[in-house]
């Protein structure tokens, strides 16, 4: 039997709250009007953080040529950090015509034996799916010749979008990984962290506070992860969704097949981090670890206070428009909240009714949800005096063109803004954003211009 | 030298070089004024080489893709895909052009982009370039021989002070704007196709444009058959010049592997010399060439004592080690993307098609790396000296002003060079 997952449930999933007015949210595009990855992408996001696998690409250059080596997940993992390698087969015209299989066979053999890696990850891609190459066949073998786990990934990128490809990516990690090993020890707070891909070292903003409150954080997918661990994933008491809505059909599932509950939450800003922190300790049920948090959370928060205190003062009465998407429409807003930024308003064009709901929440009564972004930033700037904008860099126009400070919430960052250490490199960052004279100067009249 | 190895016998690519033909498509299109990109494949494609490019240049890039799915893979031949991307395209901006190209994805299913351009009712060039063949520079110049092929009317008139010069791709925005002026400086009338020079060169421009923002225009496009002259730089250029001659049988065409260095430029110089009557290039000229002979001699002392691995697209593998090679600096490897006839010309101990893999496999035969930021990490391991060049770098910004070429970059070039070899061995001996 085939390997494969089943596209439509996934496309259907109850447990995800974009389905319940839409009746396919992940899989649609329409020529010439598409921005936005791919399902091989997707999966490439949720998977490559697994430092200690290979992730080997089956398909023409342009799917990994233009992607290996582009994001910033850290790892501790002791060993060559297999996630900024790139292991491609490159697929000629002679695989297209004669088959891949064989090449991509010779491929995994190479990679074991000059590697070593603890699995191998092999993505199909639309020319090698179109062609019709059988992964599953030659994962099998291999994993049977070389005695690691060999994961076949069913995500090539013409399925549908990132999203569908995270999913897919879980479904490969379900089928193939969670459940074929058993946990050396076992304690009763044992997590799973699923979604966090530790990009900035995220993660670690906030894992060395869950192991102070002695929570184990037993396996994740995939930051910082180990192929090793997630296979004893099955054994968690609690699956923790950071951020990431796509996992959803995995914990759903992980659900039903082991009785593992999940909760979804985020580690951006103060409040939240604070809120994700208990959450997790209620949903252990343990009340000591609750009074542990509470306790911790605390002290965290007073430190965090005293350390933020010169940036308060630098930021009193400075207003805000944010102008992004998804969860980041109410998670940033509520990061520059806890730093004293008034947040004057916010985009909620591509945001989830649910997102938006919290949004609103944050933001209160004054605040408004922009649904035109584009045409109404401008016009708000003026009218509430707004001194920041946070926003892609499209934006960048207006924001010079009004003189006030931007930054690019898109940027692919350098140092993590997650958790309660990470707030201040976010203060920082809008600190020096704020100083910066180039958002005057840059758009200022030529001398031949009258 | 030792034989050159053209073909890797591993069975994968590991820590790749090689990017894809649609990429370079879409580069060359994007140096059209006002065009809109349109790649025909799944729609990662087109998103990862806009977010590539994007901070390559950190510049917004125009490109759509045509999103086949799945199911339209199977069930469309590309008409619905193309012709209704194009419908799309259209309700929301007026392009001048659409550059219409291929990934492996419609090539393998056997999609007729010529059947189905012949239908569309709009300024449009349509290309093959699927990403199971070819490399990033053959790319490109297919797109540039597509451009010339539909795009320029053919004509008997011939402007003699009207020059066309084909730049291959790795020359950086501002090195086509130095070619350029360069020929300009003789009293020509110079056009570049494509020109990046006005359009990825990094301007602060008065809004963000959802196509293509400057380069050059249809118009100009469809006019350029009366050139008297047209001017081939890298040996990938070749058949897009000798398709621009047929559109008009008294254009001549010169040829040159490269702009690399003094003997490549005074070639060029003597040509436009020729071509003028003129006994002296301009003064800046005459000044350039003397700042570079002594470039040469300043640099000549540090590279001389440099093992060097040159990194590229061939193109580009060819002009660099040339510069390299005029002040003494020892390339003792030299890696290509893909095959090309243009590695005999390589001057290297030893040249080869490959990846990063093969870089790290030879790592006590070189001090120094020039190549892309794939480099970087392991540059570090190794212990080398780095010089960023090629596509991608991502990690520096100022990318699209660096200039190698003619007197003055190759000046810079060498001083670069020289400078980052001496810092790498101040650091290794310090260690």
């Amino acid at each position: 039997m085939s390997t494969k997952p089943k596209i439509k449930e996934l496309l259907v999933e109850n447990a995800c709250e974009y389905n319940k007015s839409k009746k396919s949210a992940c899989n649609i595009s329409t020529p010439g009007a598409t921005s936005g990855g791919c399902a091989f992408e997707g999966a490439q996001i949720s998977l490559f953080p697994y430092a200690d696998a290979a992730h080997l690409v089956h398909g023409p250059i342009t799917c990994l040529g233009s992607s290996w080596e582009t994001r910033a997940t850290k790892t501790s993992w002791p060993g060559r950090d297999l996630t900024q390698m790139g292991f491609t087969t490159d697929t000629s015209i002679k695989d297209v015509i004669f088959s891949g299989e064989k090449k991509l066979a010779g491929a995994i053999s190479y990679i074991v034996d000059l590697y070593a890696p603890e699995a191998v990850f092999v993505y199909c891609t639309c020319v090698t799916a179109l062609i019709g190459d059988d992964i599953d066949l030659i994962c099998k073998q291999a994993a049977e010749k070389y005695g690691i786990p060999c994961v076949p990934v069913h995500a090539p990128g013409f399925v549908g979008s990132k999203n569908l490809g995270s999913r897919l990516a879980g479904e490969a990690v379900l089928q193939h990984l969670i459940g074929t090993m058993e946990p050396e020890t076992l304690t009763p707070y044992d997590i799973n962290l699923i979604g966090e891909y530790n990009v900035t070292g995220d993660m670690w903003q906030y894992s060395l506070l869950l192991e102070k409150l002695g929570i184990r954080i037993l396996s994740s997918l995939s930051g910082d992860g180990r192929v090793a661990s997630i296979r004893t994933a099955h054994r968690a008491k609690l699956n923790v969704i950071v951020c990431a809505k796509s996992l959803i059909s995995l914990t759903r599932k992980m659900q039903e097949r082991y009785a593992i509950p999940w909760i979804s939450l985020s580690f951006y800003g103060k409040r939240d981090t604070s809120r994700g922190l208990l959450q997790i300790a209620e949903a252990l049920e343990d009340y000591d670890l609750l009074q542990r948090t509470k306790a911790l959370i605390k002290n965290e928060e007073e430190k965090l206070e005293i350390k933020l205190q010169p940036y308060r003062k630098a930021f009193a009465g400075k207003k805000a428009i944010l102008n992004t998407g998804g969860n980041k429409s109410w998670s940033i807003t509520s990061a520059l909240q806890d730093l004293g930024i008034e947040v004057v308003a916010t985009s909620v064009r591509k945001a989830t009714e649910d997102d938006r709901a919290k949004a609103k929440e944050y933001l209160g009564k004054e605040g408004i949800l922009m649904m035109n972004p584009g045409a109404e930033q401008a016009k708000l700037i003026d009218e509430k005096g707004v001194h920041l904008l946070l926003a892609g860099g499209r934006s960048l126009y207006t924001a010079i063109k009004k003189g006030i400070a931007f930054i690019d919430v898109n940027q692919e960052k350098k140092k993590s803004y997650g958790g309660y250490e990470g707030l201040l490199n976010l203060a920082e960052d809008i600190k020096n954003a704020l100083e910066n004279p180039v958002f005057q100067l840059a758009g200022r009249n030529a001398p031949w211009k009258k | 030298m030792e034989k050159i190895k053209r073909k890797s016998t591993k069975p994968l690519q590991i820590n790749p070089l090689k990017l894809s033909q649609p990429m370079g498509a879409t580069l060359a299109f994007l140096g059209i004024d006002n065009c809109m990109p349109l790649m025909h494949g799944g729609q990662g494609c087109a998103s990862f080489t806009k977010v590539y490019y994007t901070r390559h240049f950190s510049e917004p890039i125009a490109i759509q893709t045509t999103a086949v799915t799945d199911v339209t893979a199977i069930l469309d031949g590309g008409d619905f895909s193309i012709i209704e991307s194009i419908k799309n395209i259209r309700k929301k901006i007026s392009p001048s052009l659409i550059g219409l190209f291929t990934t492996g994805l419609p090539e393998t299913k056997g999609d007729d982009i010529r059947g189905i351009s012949a239908k569309i009712n709009c300024p449009l060039v349509y290309v093959n370039t699927p990403d199971y063949e070819g490399g990033l520079e053959s790319g490109w110049a297919l797109a540039c021989k597509a451009i010339m092929q539909q795009l320029v009317q053919a004509t008997e008139e011939v402007d003699d002070n009207k020059v066309v010069i084909l730049p291959h791709v790795s020359l950086q925005p501002i090195e086509v704007e130095k070619i350029k002026d360069f020929i300009a400086g003789f009293g020509f009338n110079v056009f570049a196709v494509p020109d990046l020079s006005t359009s990825l060169d990094g301007h602060l421009g008065e809004k963000q444009a959802s196509l293509s923002h400057g380069g050059i225009t249809i118009e100009e496009l469809n006019d350029l058959g009366n050139a008297g002259l047209v001017i081939s730089i890298g040996d990938s250029m070749f058949p897009s010049a000798e398709e621009l001659q047929k559109k008009n049988l008294y254009m001549r065409h010169f040829h040159f592997s490269h702009l690399n260095g003094l003997i490549a430029t005074d070639k060029l110089v003597a040509k436009l010399l020729s071509e003028t009557g003129f006994d002296h290039p301009p003064l800046q000229v005459e000044r350039w060439r003397k700042r570079l002979q002594d470039a040469m001699l300043d640099t000549h002392f540090s590279l001389g004592q440099t093992r060097i691995l040159v990194a590229a697209e061939p193109d580009q593998l060819v002009g660099i080690c040339e510069s390299l090679y005029e002040a003494g600096g020892k390339v003792s490897v030299a890696i290509a993307t893909v095959n090309s006839p243009q590695l005999k010309k390589i001057k290297a101990e030893q040249v080869l098609v490959g990846d990063l893999e093969d870089a790290e496999a030879m790592a006590d035969k070189y001090d120094l790396f020039i190549g892309n930021f794939h480099c970087e990490a392991l540059a570090h391991q190794q212990h080398k000296g780095l010089v960023t060049r090629g596509f991608p770098n991502w990690e520096q910004v100022g990318n699209q002003l660096k200039n190698d070429i003619l007197y003055e970059g190759g000046a810079y070039f060498l001083f670069e060079c020289a400078n980052a070899a001496t810092v790498h061995r101040e650091h290794a001996q310090a260690s």
